[in-house]
């Protein structure tokens, strides 16, 4: 019988003989609509794994998860001895029954078995994450060459001398030029014009058809990437003209083509420092948002996307406001970025959010033509206009520092539910461009007002069930029908918003604001503000939440539907479920603790 | 009534005293979900290759508590019962007598009642060897889960032009997850499956949507 997938975790870890004596102690469990099946705070003689039917997970009257077929629970009820859940049959339900006994003499003699029981949700999180790459060699091989960024094709006159040449292909920036003599074209590289000069000793008004090759390796435009690679290979060459039927569009490098296997982030910095102008900058910013997927595909985490993704966003602001900003306050002011880009925590490109300190009043007519010109620009790189107009384009986010001081004390004195918002937006933000000294002074003022504010803190932290849908639990908002086949859960609002928001007052308490939410929550368990163990989990947990939603929005996209935030419960396999309910449980805890600290009722 | 009478007359016909215990009483709750894999449908000429038996005690099925066996045959199978239950001549001679396996299975079953699908004719192939050996057909009570999915599914309205009793009907009704079929264990397991959940319902009286 196949009691358990032993192809699936945990099982996975198991040889073929503890699997096979597993299997000849396995009993299977019916189960009627309505039974519970595991009982909350209790222990269970049983491993169970879910052979057909529901089984909901509930606490109290909140619905956590369903379960469903290949789904194992529950693995705290078995190990340590206290289910955290109930566990209720919502169907005619079978289970296989695998012995507590056998489960626990496995989870000591099986150290990779063992450690299934017993991770934390982090370390759950890096089995799923190691999933292979997926097929992406095949896909990037699959494409046109049209499609591959190329060098455009740079014309020359043979007659053109070496260091003409040289300087053209230099201000078009590629490193090879197409030689039109007569009715023949040919192709000089650098290499090559660096060979005639330094080893031939060539002088450098040579004409450039002397030393051009004339028997041009092309491909056709409409081709595959991989012929291309082939191409290259065959000849040797590292470089190939580009043909769209007879004329010559321009040149692919095989880094070009590397490029699409691993993102082109390390080429991007160089292009946003050479933009000249905002449309320039607009098509680097599309492609920082194509590399997200490419990025994911080859199994690159969430955490360390979103890093590189900020980084690269923070740079192209920077250079924006370099374009735009006027010699009257250039260096006399700090361009900050708030929400998720402040934080560095942005993936998928969101509204903007971002505001502008000056030292000393400027010429009203500069700062006008500033503030508009700014938002536009970005919108025209793809960040919609914030629809709480919270950008450089409202004065109220654009002012001089004593002004801005000014109004975050009278933000704290309000203490309305709209103040304590703008304080918490404040919270993240981060410096871009220009003087960062004003950025940090006013952050500085930020944590000296809230110091002792408990009221304040208060109003703050009541935000973090903002989200929280009352007398549905944890999960449960979507989750009305028992049968309901198609579940789904909105990550941002159950799961990140109250890990972000909740780290975010502690920090704003204990003056940890820089960097990350990851960061602060490292911080704040040095400061002794948090348990270092759950600070842990809680990183974990939003990392589980973070990658989820990832993948959710680039499947959306997909399906041309950008509420990337829902998931559908039932696409997810039975570990990432199960890792989702441990990542839901951390949070339930977390708002526990936010509550508890800042006396919040009614949690 | 009737049933008192030929079971008392079959306990006096019963040739063995050591098989008294065939007509105790059924420990409560437990029933024996079985098949039989057999080299044909003719229980007169055929003979059984392939028996599996699990207990059921209350809403479990005790797969840990299995009885399962490959009995090697004198009569070859069909070519067409090959095809069903797949075990070659080969691996028949590596079974055991079913001289041996029948005492076997007649203790693991004990009086428990059995559960099959069309129990009627795995009980006339174990019957086969009982009267030779015991003077008297397998006394136990036969539950049969087509007869209980007929009750769920048409029993309360006789307009149905086309009855579907077969094994995968039942197991799609049920949404029960197929196994491998034909093999003795595994139709064994999923009619236990099938049994508890037809009996559920039964119980609760919830009929078998169409």
């Amino acid at each position: 019988m196949q009691a358990f997938d032993a192809l699936a975790p945990p099982f996975d870890r198991l040889s073929h003989d503890e699997a096979e004596r597993l299997r000849q102690h396995a009993d299977v469990g019916y189960f009627r609509p309505g039974e519970r099946v595991v009982t909350q705070g209790r222990t269970s003689g049983f491993l169970h794994v879910l052979l057909k039917g529901t089984v909901e997970v509930r606490n109290g009257d909140g619905l956590l998860a369903v379960l469903r077929a290949g789904d194992t629970f529950d693995a705290r009820a078995v190990v340590h001895g206290e289910a955290g859940e109930d566990f209720i049959a919502a169907e005619e339900t079978l289970c296989v029954l695998l012995p507590r006994d056998d489960i626990i003499a496995l989870v000591h003699s099986n150290a990779a078995f063992g450690a299934f029981f017993y991770a934390e949700v982090s370390q759950k999180l890096d089995a799923l994450s190691a999933r292979p790459g997926g097929d992406i060699a095949d896909s990037v091989l699959s494409a046109r060459v049209r499609d591959c960024r190329h060098a455009p094709a740079v014309f020359v006159d043979g007659s053109a001398t070496m260091g003409a040449t040289g300087r053209a292909m230099l201000d078009a920036g590629v490193d090879a030029a197409f030689v039109r003599d007569g009715e023949r074209i040919g192709i000089v590289t650098g290499l090559k014009l660096t060979r005639a000069l330094v080893i031939e000793g060539r002088p450098i008004e040579t004409h450039v058809r002397e030393i051009a090759r004339f028997e041009v390796v092309s491909i056709e435009a409409e081709d595959r990437l991989a012929d291309a690679l082939l191409t290259m290979t065959r000849h040797n060459k590292r470089g190939i003209a580009v043909k769209d039927g007879d004329r010559f569009v321009g040149l692919l490098r095989d880094i070009d083509i590397l490029g699409r296997f691993a993102g082109n982030s390390q080429l991007m910095p160089g292009r946003i420092a050479r933009a000249s102008c905002v449309d320039d900058l607009a098509s680097v910013a599309s492609d920082i948002a194509e590399q997200v997927e490419l990025l994911y595909r080859q199994g690159v985490r969430a955490d360390a996307i979103a890093e590189i993704t900020s980084d690269l966003n923070h740079r192209l602001h920077a250079r924006i406001f370099d374009l735009l900003a006027p010699a009257s306050f250039r260096d006399a002011s700090c361009l900050f970025l708030m929400g998720s880009e402040g934080r560095g925590e942005q993936i998928v490109r969101t509204d903007q959010d971002n505001g502008l300190l000056l030292t000393s009043a400027a010429p009203a007519s500069d700062l006008d033509a500033f503030r508009f010109a700014f938002t536009a620009a970005l919108e025209r790189c793809g960040f919609p206009a914030c629809p709480g107009n919270i950008m450089v384009r409202n004065p109220a986010w654009s002012r001089t520092l004593d002004s801005f001081l000014e109004q975050l004390r009278q933000w704290a004195f309000a203490g309305t539910p709209e103040a304590a918002m703008n304080i918490a937006i404040f919270a993240d933000a981060a410096p871009a461009a220009g003087d960062f000294g004003l950025l940090s002074q006013a952050k500085a003022v930020l944590v000296d007002i809230l110091r002792g504010e408990t009221r304040l803190l208060a109003q703050l932290a009541t935000l973090v069930n903002l989200a929280k849908n009352p007398g549905t639990g944890l999960l449960g908002t979507m989750l009305t029908s028992l049968r309901l086949r198609h579940d789904r859960i909105d990550l941002k609002r159950e799961g990140i918003f109250p890990i972000v928001h909740g780290t975010r007052v502690l920090a704003l308490e204990h003056g940890a604001l820089a960097g990350s939410t990851s960061r602060r929550i490292k911080a704040l368990a040095e400061h002794g503000a948090l348990d270092a163990r759950f600070g842990q989990e809680l990183a974990g947990a939003l990392q589980v939440f973070t990658s989820l939603r990832l993948r959710a929005q680039l499947e959306g996209a997909y399906r041309g539907n950008d509420n990337g935030s829902a998931l559908d419960l039932g696409a997810l396999t039975a570990i990432e479920r199960d890792v989702l309910r441990d990542a839901s449980r951390v949070v339930a805890r977390f708002r526990e603790l936010i509550g508890l600290r800042y006396g919040l009722a009614s949690l | 009534m009737r049933r008192l009478v030929r079971r008392l007359y079959a306990q006096a016909r019963l040739s063995d005293p050591a098989y008294r215990f065939l007509f105790d009483e059924p420990p409560h709750g437990e029933v024996v979900a079985i098949d039989c894999e057999t080299t044909g449908l003719d229980p007169h000429v055929d003979e059984i290759i392939a028996i599996a038996a699990i207990r059921i005690r209350d809403d479990r099925i005790l797969t840990s508590e299995r009885f399962q066996a490959i009995a090697r045959t004198s009569r070859k199978s069909s070519p067409e019962a090959i095809k069903v239950h797949q075990l070659l001549d080969r691996d028949i001679e590596q079974g055991r007598p079913i001289g041996e396996l029948v005492p076997e299975l007649l203790r693991f079953i004990g009086p428990r009642p059995v559960v099959g699908y069309y129990t009627a004719f795995d009980k006339s192939m174990i019957s086969k060897y009982t009267k030779a050996y015991l003077g008297i057909p397998l006394p136990n009570e036969a539950i049969d889960i087509s007869g209980m999915y007929y009750d769920l599914r048409y029993g309360h309205d006789w307009g149905h032009l086309t009855i579907d009793l077969s094994f995968r009907k039942i197991a799609h009704d049920l949404e029960i997850p197929m196994l491998p079929q034909h093999d003795a264990f595994n139709d064994a397991l999923m009619t236990a499956m099938m049994y508890l959940q037809l009996r559920d319902m039964a119980r609760r009286g919830v009929r078998i949507a169409a």
